[in-house]
């Protein structure tokens, strides 16, 4: 059932929608966007050969219903499907609907899916293909009580998650009995309510660990390589913010022996196309002992930082291994240049607690500088919906140093102004100042120990005179009375563009 | 833009602002007199002698978000001593809707004029835009002339 591919049908929205779009037109084949009620003006639809309506705005309704994309490759004549990530991209449900339906889909088989979904068997899988893996369970008796139990078997602090889970939801870090019970219903509720599946797994949390993940490719004529590491150990809660490669803590030897264990677990399942195998690293150089944390099968948020160092295209490789092609580069050929760091631009507040913002952007200028890429699902004028992940854009700078990468990002986000809704742009770059990442000795707790001061010193942030000048200088009059129609449209900016003339 | 004194507040700091009549701004307690220049959609380059920073600003007038150099500001604007009398003051005042160039005038002082009747046309980024009367009424103060460069929300005329 594999052969050339003709028409793709992208099932997600956003960057990346738009990333893979792009992908299939550079390789010849047509895109089909799928789209919430919500998105109907998104980017990624107006990006696409063809574009079909999935159903009203929440997620359930829309991007995570398996009959609904189903119906829509079917209808738009697709013979393919891509899951982006998050969504249905590690649902072995809809992997299989997707072959039953007779349509490729891009990624591993269905059972590899199941396989590294379910924690235990997961962890099972890496303890028989060699891996380390860091002690924990998934009690059969999912009572707070025998919840508890787990906890007490492998120790404090432990982490408390959803087996179904990913992106730090239905997540929590318990360091001693109290508030114990609390953090098991919070982990249920919010994995419940992510993955429709409150299942919970629990492990012990290690010291100070890093979080480093390896890039994997396989394809089904027997090869699995791997594309080295990333380094995601800036994170807010077990929610990735900044992620690099190379790591600033990896030797070479260490490097070439996380690579291998990463590739010989891919071999050993039976891995097709692109997926991460994520590990915690315990300690420094050589002596660092890194632990199977779990496998990613689907492309991630950060490829971009691993195609900037290694110069492929994770996404075309993706597509041509899903058309039955073997992998375009061998291990030999494959090897790490210069460094770079990716910054995702999220539409949060940081001053109040990192809510999520919604609104419109009134104002979006992408900065074009050398070595900066940036992949973003919005426009000038895009509405940014409450319904779902709040990401706008990722900011990834290239470079021949870490510094110079760090410096490039800096310069770049000091010029990507956003205004209409909240950004964490002035937090990134509080994080990219500080010295304890500008040493590259970040763990995984490093936010969760300085978000607040970091905050706190934005905050207290004096607005320049210029900004002052600026916002007094254009804010001068009242609100335009032009007509009433004008006067109804001024709340919507844009609207106000219909009636020029070019 | 017209000229005056205004206070912008943001996070409980309040700064005094005087616009003169040749349209630069003075902030109380600095040495340096700004000259705003709007370049089109929010953006404005704010210049003092060879020192210039390019600055972003969206919002309504009265609460402005401001980008400059990687920060978000909210800075809240208002006339100095008529704060709320503002927005009833100028009622029957038309505000330019974004930065542009004021094109033609097409009514004078004391002419009448009916609802819908262009009364002027800016013109912006290659794209022009005929202001409308919004109801039947008598031009009475005219604040802008052919040429002149104005912001978004500056007062181009009055009708009564």
């Amino acid at each position: 059932m594999t052969g050339p591919l003709k028409r793709v049908l992208i099932a997600n929205r956003g960057e990346i929608a738009l990333r893979v779009i792009r992908a299939c037109a550079e390789a010849g084949l047509e895109s089909v966007a799928v789209y919430s009620e919500a998105d109907a003006r998104a980017p990624h639809v107006a990006a696409a050969d063809r574009a079909v309506l999935l159903g009203p705005a929440p997620a359930l309704d829309s991007y995570l219903s398996i009959p609904r994309v189903i119906a829509a490759a079917q209808s738009s004549g697709a013979d393919a499907v891509h899951p982006g990530y998050g969504f249905l991209a590690e649902n072995a449900a809809f992997a299989r609907a997707c072959l039953d339906a007779g349509l490729v889909f891009v990624g591993p088989p269905p059972a590899v899916i199941a396989l590294m979904g379910s924690k235990p068997a997961a962890r099972e899988a890496a303890r028989k293909a060699g891996l380390l893996i860091v002690p924990g369970d998934t009690p059969a008796d999912q009572s707070n009580a025998a919840i508890a139990r787990t906890v007490s078997q492998v120790g404090f602090p432990a982490l408390i998650k959803a087996v179904a889970g990913g992106g730090g939801k239905g997540m929590r870090i318990v360091a001693g009995p109290a508030g114990l019970d609390e953090a098991i219903d919070a982990a249920r509720r919010e994995a419940a309510a992510a993955f429709g599946d409150g299942t919970l797994y629990v492990e012990r949390a290690l010291q100070r660990p890093r979080h480093v993940e390896i890039q994997v490719f396989a394809d089904r004529h027997g090869h699995a390589v791997h594309l080295f590491e990333r380094e995601c150990s800036v994170q807010r809660r077990h929610q990735k913010i900044i992620e690099e490669s190379p790591s600033p803590v990896l030797s070479a030897a260490l490097r070439g022996r996380m690579g291998s264990a990463a590739a010989a677990l891919a071999r050993a399942v039976g891995y097709r196309n692109a997926g991460t195998v994520e590990f915690l690293l315990e300690g420094d150089g050589n002596a660092a002992t890194f632990y199977f944390l779990e496998m990613n099968t689907r492309l991630q948020v950060e490829h971009p930082v691993t195609e900037a160092v290694t110069g492929v295209d994770l996404v075309r490789a993706q597509l041509l291994e899903a058309a039955g092609q073997p992998l375009p580069w061998s291990q030999s050929r494959l090897s790490l240049r210069g460094h770079a760091i990716e910054c995702r631009v999220y539409a949060e507040d940081p001053a109040e607690g990192f809510l999520p913002q919604a609104g419109r952007l009134l104002c979006y200028r992408q900065p074009s500088m050398p070595g900066i890429r940036i992949d973003a699902g919005v426009v000038e004028g895009s509405e940014i919906p409450v319904y779902y992940d709040p990401l706008i854009a990722k900011l990834i700078a290239t470079a021949e140093t870490r510094d110079t990468a760090i410096d490039r990002a800096r310069l770049a986000l000091r010029h990507f102004p956003i205004l209409g809704i909240r950004t964490n742009v002035s937090f990134l770059l509080a994080v990219l100042d500080h010295p304890r990442f500008r040493e590259g000795g970040v763990d995984t707790q490093f936010l969760d120990r300085e978000a607040a001061t970091l905050v706190e010193a934005e905050r207290a942030a004096v607005p320049p005179a210029e900004a002052i000048a600026a916002a007094v200088a254009g804010a001068d009059g009242p609100r335009p009375t032009l007509t009433d129609d004008a006067t109804a449209a001024s709340a919507d900016p844009w609207s106000l563009l219909d009636g020029w003339r070019n | 833009m017209a000229a005056g004194r205004f206070v912008a507040s943001e996070s409980g700091r309040q700064h005094a602002v005087e616009v003169d009549a040749r349209g630069e701004v003075t902030i109380e307690g600095g040495e340096a007199t700004w000259r705003v220049t709007a370049m089109g959609g929010g953006e404005y380059d704010v210049v003092a002698g060879e020192r210039r920073r390019r600055v972003f600003v969206t919002g309504p007038p009265e609460r402005r978000d401001v980008f400059i150099d990687g920060r978000t500001f909210t800075i809240e604007v208002s006339r100095a001593g008529e704060r709320r009398a503002r927005a009833a003051a100028h009622a029957d005042a038309l505000a330019a809707p974004m930065p542009g160039t004021v094109v033609n005038v097409l009514v004078a002082p004391g002419q009448s004029v009916h609802r819908g009747d262009t009364l002027l046309t800016l013109e912006a980024m290659k794209m022009e835009l005929p202001v409308r009367a919004p109801h039947d009424g008598t031009v009475k103060t005219i604040h802008c002339r052919e040429g002149e460069l104005v912001q978004a929300g500056a007062r181009l005329l009055d009708l009564s």
